[in-house]
């Protein structure tokens, strides 16, 4: 195991109090609601389990009972509800990261419910294409309102406060100061390769 | 920023010493921001030398490594074609400028391109299809944003280590989809005068180049959701000295960017009329 202290970006003089913190601004990084179907979900929850396995050892070297880490929850799984094999296979490649099989597999399902418009727009966000996803899950949840996963996940899309460091607004149009700092804003858009 | 003019300085050195002094013209911050990304978390010491550029006290620069090696070919393919897509795009008068160009940089991408075939065929495949988006004027924001987001993930299929791989390819995805996309947004009144092809008018109906109050929320959110994928993938690996410069562009500039945008603030005017004829590729071109 590595140093704990060093996993969570402490000395080991910190005061528990510090440590706490450093634990939670940690815990709120890597937590799963962060990496909701996202791809690298797998990273975060293999962070996730070293911040968690860090901060039950410095608790127990210090003779404290280790205070409520958080284990994470679910990591992005697709719990199988009903529905036809089909749409039960496209879940499986989705949770295993087949992408490419579950497009296919919705591309051949003529029944367009809202299990498939759900799970298309499961795909869509996994491949980057976030504003077809939305209009999926928005279809999903309109033909299945009473559906608490599909509710949940456009929720989640749409209203996610993001983990930002030290808890600053996260999001083009939420606070911060319009004016631009524009030294680092012609780094990316003016005149290079990229906005021509 | 000393920093990051340090790896400007060595990106340029870089690309005198393997492309030749035509492919030092191409250096941009872009291309630097892409370096930074791509090279190890230490810095090496810094060398000091002068250059045309500054001739007398010279700069700190950062020295070779194969990170910038790396860099300074993937600049000159996509420079290249860049270039070769402006000749397409314009009558033989308009493009000429584009050929003169292209012609002058072609040593240097055929070196750069024997040393990344694979970076230069995916490069010109999605530059095509980008191409073919834009022509049939496909509605959709998603799909011509794929096309350059693809074509910058590339950028980090040489990475060795299969983690960090994963993560600069979801970054450079979506930093390429978010650039692809904040471009046609702040294209939008120029486009709708002009008469070409935006593909975020076109998938919320807008007029005159106008958003409305739904559309720039729906537009914002679009972008929020891969400036998040960004830092997701942002923290998911050490970057060691260049953890400030990213994180504060990840988490501060391109919103700062996007809300100018937004609000027409964020101005390019100055810089390029529009085009009557002849559609200047987004992104790439």
């Amino acid at each position: 195991m590595n140093d704990p202290y060093q996993t969570l970006g402490v000395s080991e003089n910190a005061t528990d109090e510090e440590i706490k913190r450093a634990y939670r601004e940690l815990a709120r990084k890597y937590h799963p609601d962060n990496y909701h179907d996202n791809p690298l979900a797998d990273l975060a929850q293999e962070k996730m389990k070293e911040i968690n396995a860090a901060y039950e050892e410095i608790n127990k070297r210090r003779g404290g009972r280790p205070v409520g880490s958080q284990n994470g929850g679910y990591y992005g799984g697709y719990q199988q509800q009903y529905s036809s094999s089909v749409l039960q296979q496209v879940r499986a490649a989705i949770q295993v990261g087949d992408i490419g099989r579950a497009e296919a597999l919705l591309a051949n399902y003529g029944d367009h419910n809202a299990e498939w418009n759900f799970l298309k727009g499961a795909v869509c966000y996994r491949r980057g294409f976030m504003d077809e996803a939305r209009t999926y899950y928005q279809t999903a949840c309109r033909m299945d309102p009473a559906n608490p996963e599909y509710r949940r996940t456009l929720d989640i899309m749409e209203n996610r406060q993001p983990y930002s460091p030290n808890g600053a607004p996260f999001g083009t149009l939420c606070g911060g100061n319009p004016c631009l700092s524009l030294c680092c804003a012609y780094t990316l858009c003016n005149g290079g390769f990229f906005c021509c | 920023m000393v920093r990051f003019r340090r790896a400007y300085c060595g990106l340029c050195h870089t690309l005198g010493r393997r492309c030749g002094p035509a492919a030092q013209c191409i250096l941009n911050y872009d291309f630097t921001f892409l370096a930074i990304l791509l090279s190890d978390g230490e810095e090496a010491a810094c060398r000091r030398g002068r250059c045309a550029v500054h001739p007398v006290h010279g700069r700190d620069y950062l020295p070779p490594s194969a990170a910038l090696d790396l860099a300074a070919d993937e600049s000159v393919i996509l420079a290249y074609w860049q270039l070769r897509d402006g000749v397409e795009d314009h009558d033989w008068f308009r493009g000429l400028k584009y050929r003169g160009l292209s012609g002058i940089l072609e040593p240097a991408y055929r070196r750069a391109a024997a040393a990344l075939p694979d970076f230069d065929g995916s490069t010109r495949r999605q530059l095509a299809l980008l191409a073919e988006l834009e022509r049939e004027r496909c509605d959709s924001i998603d799909r011509p944003a794929d096309a350059f987001a693809v074509l910058l993930r590339e950028a980090a299929g040489a990475v060795d280590n299969p983690v960090r791989r994963r993560v600069l390819e979801q970054l450079l995805y979506h930093l390429g989809r978010w650039i692809y996309l904040i471009d046609a947004a702040d294209d939008l009144k120029a486009d709708a005068a002009s008469g070409n092809y935006n593909p975020v008018a076109l998938r919320f109906g807008l007029r005159d180049g106008r958003w409305t109050e739904e559309s720039r929320r729906a537009f914002a959110l679009t972008l929020d959701q891969s400036v998040h994928m960004m830092t997701t993938a942002f923290e998911l690996w050490e970057f060691g000295v260049w953890e400030p410069i990213l994180r504060e562009t990840l988490y501060g500039t391109l919103f700062r960017v996007g809300r100018a945008v937004l609000d027409g603030d964020f101005h390019k005017s100055g810089r390029r009329p529009p085009e009557p004829s002849g559609e200047k590729r987004r992104g790439g071109g």
